[in-house]
Parts: C-alpha cells; structure tokens; sequence
C-alpha cells in the first residue's frame, strides 16, 4: 500500500447513511438502471419509508413472490390508474394517526405520464403530502417496450416499429417534470443517475418539501433491453443524455424552476443518439427534429427560468 | 437488516418477516471484474454506480466485487477513471 497515489473518496458515498433495505441477489436485468435508483432511495431517505407502486418492472421485486419477499421496507401494491390516490389514501392516514413517516409513490412513466396521469394531476394540485417520483425509461418496457407519452419522437417501439409503415414515434416526447411545475406544487425536479449527488440533494429536498405538500421527482433511468444498448453503458447514457440537453436537469420551488446544472457547451444529440439501437434508424432528417425538440425544450426552460428570476413568486398556501 | 416497521403483515404475498428471497444472480455473469489493486485510487465510483451495490470496501485501499451476485454488467469497468478494473470472460478462471 505504501507510496501508492490515493484518489478523494467520492462524497455521495456519505449521503448513503442508511443500510441496503434489498437481498443482495434480485431479479433485474443486469446492468439495470432502475435496480440503481431502488437501492440508492432507502440508503438515502432511511428505511422508515412506505413505497406504494403498480405493475412495472419494479412491482415483480418490490412486490415479492410466493409469499416471501425481496427487501424489508414497506410496500403497498396498487393499480396504475389509481397510483397517486393510493399514496393520498396512505399520507392521509399516517398524517391523522400522528405517525412520522415518509410515504413514497414509485412508479414508471407509463403510469405517471398515461395511465395514472389524472390522479397524478389531482393529488398534486390538493398539495398531498407525499413523494411522487417517476423513473423514466421511456416506453412500457416492462410489458414488451411499448410506446408511453415521454417516448422521444423517432424511438423505435413495438407498438412504434421502423418499418415501411412506420419509421418510428411520429409524436415529440411530452415534457412530464415541467407539466408537474407548473401545478406549483412544493418541489419538482429532475434527476438522473449519472450525477447521484444531485440525485441524493433532491431526494433530500424532496423529503423536506413534503411537510408542506406535493414533491415529484422526475428520474431519467435509462433501459437495457428494451433500448437496446450495452448494460456497461447505463450512466454513460444518462451522462450523454445530460451532455447534450436531452434531459437537462433543473428543480422548481413553488413553481419557480431554476437550472442545477448547466452544460456550457452541449453536444449534438446524434452524440447521445448513436449509443443505443431503438434509434439506429434515424436518418439526417429525423435526427435534426429530435435536435430540434431538445433544443425547443431546453430554450423554453431557459427562458422560463431567466424570467421567473425577475418576477416576485408568490408562496404556497399551506392547507 | 432493519425489519419491516409499518405493516405488521403484508397480505397473502410477500412477508418480510420470512427470510428474504435471493437469486443467484452470480451465476448470470458471463464476464467477470477483475480489479487492479495497485492502479486503484480509492475513489469509490465503482462502489456507488454498481446496480446491485455489491462494491465492498477492502481496508481503505481498494474495492472488490461480491462474485456470489455480481452480475458482471461492466459498470464498474466503464465508470473507473483509472481503467483498474477489467472484464474477463468466466471461461479464463
């Protein structure tokens, strides 16, 4: 050991305070980016926490099988369409029994941004008190890669294939975190897992917002199999996708969205796009409107937040 | 482990009071990390990205993989800035 060059020991390392809730050997794909983000919330936010979800990828785990399970947190399985009145239901009780607690509603896009979209909506705009968060990868994967509302245009799915009929979503992506800013609800935010110490900052922030309404947090979880490229490149391509404005990364209090990080010279997504297979078809067309849309998204949210800078917000009312 | 603190049963299904369920994940690998000991520079960033967290510290000089649930997705290996890590296909060993 002696005369050999130490590196710093990374900080993220002390926001992992709690122990790993989860058996060490589970059923994930390997390489999977939503196995990273359900071991890294509890070490985060303590084991003390009640996740409630619906059939995702991350129901087969958090939901055990034949009666024993994989991890010891507290888990309340419900149904895609009713996900956040489910999470009000179990807030409201904690909140009425006088217990502390944390409850954390953990679902994919699917159900956050189609199915369970309306009650999403209601229970932020009641300002329940509750974590909301949504780990994006894009498509139904667990189902058999299905097209979702947060699908980028040209991403080739099953139900969106590249074909002769079809080269491909013909829709741009709708923008989730941002149409949840603007309930003004306490927190919003976006996160990905190629910066875990943001990731951490936010869960942190998120928990605090929570004892004055509404948190959602928006997490950017890239999929293996259903994206098609290689498991060693899961952060590589949530840092490309960060890289190149794809999916930049902001947080808005009260409503009021500010950058938490600002990429100083971002590169052409074609950077982000090469990496995986469900955009191997691109052409030179199709490509510069999936640049035309990060680059629309990343000006609007630019310009919202220079603006909001200026103006006075004014603050929630508490219920 | 910490038990289950807010449901006392959790319905039919998946009791966390029973021993926890455990695939032999370590059996999937078909590519195995194997790590430099001496290029290693003690940063941990194999140890917070690893999807299955099974990086564990050795002595505060360098980590090692948990073989028994690593899943050898090359992680690791991708994320090292000092390349101390690489993968050997399971047939070398």
């Amino acid at each position: 050991m002696t005369g050999k060059k130490k590196g710093k020991l990374t900080k993220v390392l002390d926001y992992l305070k709690h122990e790993d809730p989860f058996s060490k050997g589970v059923a994930f794909c390997p390489g999977c980016g939503l196995e990273l983000l359900l071991r890294f919330i509890p070490q985060v936010l303590g084991n003390d926490i009640v996740i409630t979800g619906t059939p995702s990828c991350s129901a087969p785990v958090l939901l055990g099988q034949n009666n024993q399970s994989w991890h010891t947190l507290s888990y309340f399985g419900t149904l895609m369409t009713g996900a956040a009145a489910n999470a009000t239901g179990l807030a409201r009780y904690y909140r009425k029994a006088g217990i502390k607690n944390t409850v954390v509603c953990f679902n994919g896009d699917g159900t956050a941004a189609d199915i369970g979209f309306g009650n999403l909506s209601g229970a932020a705009e009641r300002n329940e008190p509750f974590i909301y968060i949504c780990y994006d990868n894009e498509g139904y994967m667990n189902t058999g890669v299905q097209k979702s509302a947060t699908t980028p245009y040209g991403a080739s799915t099953t139900t969106t294939p590249f074909g002769t009929a079809s080269k491909g979503k013909n829709l741009r992506r709708m923008n989730l975190a941002l149409k949840m800013a603007m309930h003004k609800i306490p927190y919003a935010a976006t996160a990905t897992l190629s910066d875990l110490g943001d990731l951490a900052k936010k869960l942190l922030k998120a928990k605090e917002a929570k004892e004055r309404g509404f948190a959602f947090l928006h997490v950017f979880a890239p999929c293996t199999t259903g994206w098609g490229y290689a498991p060693e490149n899961t952060i590589e391509v949530c840092r490309r996708a960060v890289k190149t404005n794809y999916f930049p990364l902001w947080e808005a209090i009260n409503g009021k969205i500010r950058m938490t990080k600002t990429v100083k010279k971002p590169k052409p997504v074609s950077t982000y796009t090469e990496l995986m297979k469900k955009f191997a078809h691109l052409n030179e067309a199709d490509l510069q409107i999936l640049q035309d849309d990060v680059d629309y998204e990343y000006c609007m949210l630019g310009g919202l937040s220079t603006l909001e800078a200026e103006c006075h917000i004014p603050e929630s009312v508490e219920d | 482990m910490s038990p289950n603190k807010f449901f006392k049963h959790e319905g039919p299904w998946s009791d966390a009071n029973d021993p926890l369920m455990c695939s032999d994940t370590g059996d999937w690998r078909t590519k195995r990390p194997v790590v430099d000991k001496d290029t290693c520079i003690f940063c941990g960033f194999c140890a917070i990205y690893c999807p299955i967290q099974v990086m564990e510290m050795v002595e505060n000089s360098h980590f090692t993989p948990d073989l028994a649930f690593c899943k050898g997705c090359g992680i690791c290996a991708k994320e090292c800035p000092k390349n101390a890590i690489s993968m050997i296909a399971e047939g070398d060993f």
